[in-house]
């Protein structure tokens, strides 16, 4: 176990410097993917804060809140970007249809090795968690939380719980792509899409049912909006801690048990197809 | 290593078996806009050979015969319907891990190369992965840098090499943990003549200094020749044939080809059979057995005019339909 261990922090550390290397081999690159990224991150939410910041607070939160919600949202989506972003580790249907799990397959590595260390992009993905960070930060003392061991506690918690949801439903819906890889190659990305798109809205005022499903069939609900009134104190401890653990357990052994099973039919059938982009640049 | 594949390694000499391995693949065809018919496409019937230690075979046939099949077999990336599949041994599908330590793999259409990142990079990269010691990698590196010519493209990005440069920086990179067994899928595909030549010398060379087994694919027969003391040829997932080229020779004809380039209409070549026109050259076909070069070209020089020379094999497909015709 400690051998494994070592050895995922040591693949870790290579994709760390090669991110380092491929950022660096030109300057004039650095400037624009730090502006254009900064940008983007901030782009997503604008829509949601302008509204919050004209009408005095959206689905019943403050302007505050609604910037702590996105700022979370940002540093949540900052983090899983950073440490699953690269070579479409995230977007892993796109992998398994265009036939590049066979580049897995020759390494003498574990898979579950490969894809905890594969999209590793500390140097040119840790914008959004920056950006996210900041947001954060700035939410929070505009709201004079008091920052004390459990909010960061729960703070971790809640990023840990967006983390699983957003790679275990790339997985879990990107494994389509071991029966259909042609129609199901972007299956990851409408997932990921879906998520920013749905999952920075404040969902109050939503009839029951609709809450219901936001916050376990489709779990959006539980990617900002419960997170943050989790560390608004809004909530009690089943809804906060029990809730999301509960969610984010049964997608990621849904994630586990899809994805064997595409690997074992992808054993009896392989690809029929192979496209070179997006694996090894 | 682990003890399993330590114990089947003292075992066996036997690098590669594949014992009655069938492999299929079930497709749907649409017959109509609602209707799919269901087909069953063999990729590979009852194939069986066993490759031994050192031994450099060609593994020949035309498209669509199974060759990529039964690398991937071979890999474990696919699993077989029947029979059985042992690297050293062991079921590569079961032990994926420990089978690809002492294997490489190279398929001529894909890369293991890092496009975004200089030549250096990717073998700093497999060095981590494949988790190589220092002492290992400088002198493995040393050594196929310089048999293979990448000093000076080492410094460069991948994406700026040309396609020679690439497929020996690939070989290179397939090589650098020391595998006992190499799998070569299309290694000189695209090659210009030189190239192809100077991988081809490679591969001779590790073959004969290192003892390491090769299976090399190739659809191109001047190729095979080259390369290879024993030659597997397949043909709609059948083996068709295993022996020496002699022995092929023997069963199915030593026939060669001339391409000639003459203005006009084509001559008449003694000795030789007027197959057709291709690409502006007049192809004539003569028995290797029955004429030698010596003969060819004293027949060559009896025509006029003569632009330009070229003598190879025939395509895999032809030697393939007339080792049927000859054993029926």
């Amino acid at each position: 176990m400690a051998a494994k261990a070592k050895d995922v922090f040591r693949l870790l550390g290579l994709y760390a410097r090669m991110d380092l290397n491929w950022l660096i081999q030109d300057w004039s690159m650095v400037v624009v993917i730090i502006l254009s990224e900064t940008l983007q991150n901030l782009s997503g939410m604008a829509g949601v804060l302008l509204l919050a910041i004209r009408f005095g607070g959206v689905g019943g939160l403050s302007a505050d809140e609604v910037l702590l919600m996105l700022g979370f949202f940002e540093l949540a989506d900052g983090l899983g970007w950073m440490l699953f972003g690269n070579f479409n580790v995230m977007h892993i249907s796109r992998r398994i249809g265009r036939g590049q799990v066979d580049h897995m397959l020759i390494q003498p590595r574990p898979l579950w090795m490969q894809l905890l260390t594969e999209g590793f992009m500390p140097c040119s993905g840790s914008y959004g968690l920056v950006v996210g960070a900041v947001l954060t930060a700035i939410a929070v003392s505009r709201l004079q939380l008091s920052l004390t061991p459990a909010w960061f506690g729960l703070l971790g918690y809640e990023l840990l719980i967006h983390l699983l949801l957003q790679v275990s439903q790339s997985f879990l819906y990107g494994s389509a792509a071991f029966w259909f890889p042609v129609s199901c190659e972007e299956m990851s990305s409408t997932i990921i899409d879906l998520n920013h798109q749905l999952g920075k809205f404040p969902l109050f005022g939503l009839p029951g049912w609709m809450l219901g499903l936001l916050h376990t069939v489709l779990p959006i609900g539980l990617l900002a909006y419960l997170p943050a009134l989790a560390l608004l104190g809004q909530l009690g401890y089943g809804v906060k801690i029990a809730l999301p653990f509960v969610v984010a357990a049964v997608f990621v052994t849904a994630a586990v048990i899809c994805f064997q099973k595409g690997l074992r039919h992808y054993e009896q059938y392989s690809c029929n197809r192979y496209r070179e982009m997006g694996h090894r640049c | 290593m682990s003890n399993t594949a330590a114990t089947a390694t003292e075992k066996w000499d036997t690098v590669v078996e594949l014992s009655h391995v069938t492999k299929y693949f079930d497709q749907k065809r649409p017959v109509s806009l609602l209707r799919r018919e269901r087909h069953r496409v063999y990729a590979l019937d009852d194939v069986s050979f066993s490759l031994q230690k050192g031994e450099l075979t060609a593994y020949a046939g035309p498209n669509g015969a199974g060759k990529s099949t039964t690398f991937k077999l071979l890999s474990g990336m696919l699993r077989p319907q029947q029979g059985s599949v042992r690297l050293f041994g062991l079921d590569p599908g079961e032990n994926r891990i420990e089978v690809m330590r002492r294997t490489g793999v190279l398929f001529g259409n894909r890369s293991e190369l890092w496009w975004d990142h200089p030549v250096r990079a990717s073998f700093e990269w497999k060095k981590a992965v494949w988790d190589i010691d220092d002492h290992a990698y400088r002198r493995a590196c040393g050594e196929l840098r310089e048999l293979l010519g990448l000093e000076e493209c080492w410094n460069s990005f991948v994406r700026e090499l040309s396609l020679g440069q690439r497929m020996r920086a690939n070989l290179a990179l397939t090589l650098l943990h020391g595998p006992e067994l190499v799998l070569l899928d299309e290694p000189t595909l695209g090659l210009d003549v030189l190239a192809k030549r100077q991988m081809i010398a490679f591969l001779k060379q590790i073959n004969r200094e290192k003892r390491v087994t090769l299976l090399v694919t190739s659809h191109d027969m001047d190729d095979l020749t080259e390369m290879a003391n024993r030659i597997l040829l397949l043909s709609a997932g059948h083996l068709a044939f295993d022996g020496s080229y002699e022995q092929l020779a023997q069963l199915a004809g030593d026939y060669r080809i001339i391409r000639l380039s003459t203005p006009g209409e084509a001559p008449v070549l003694e000795g030789a059979t007027y197959l057709g026109c291709e690409d502006g050259r007049h192809l004539y076909r003569y028995n290797a057995g029955a004429m030698t070069v010596q003969q060819v070209f004293s027949a060559l020089s009896r025509i006029r005019d003569v632009q330009d020379v070229e003598l190879g094999h025939e395509d895999v497909e032809q030697v393939i339909a007339r080792l049927y015709q000859n054993m029926l």
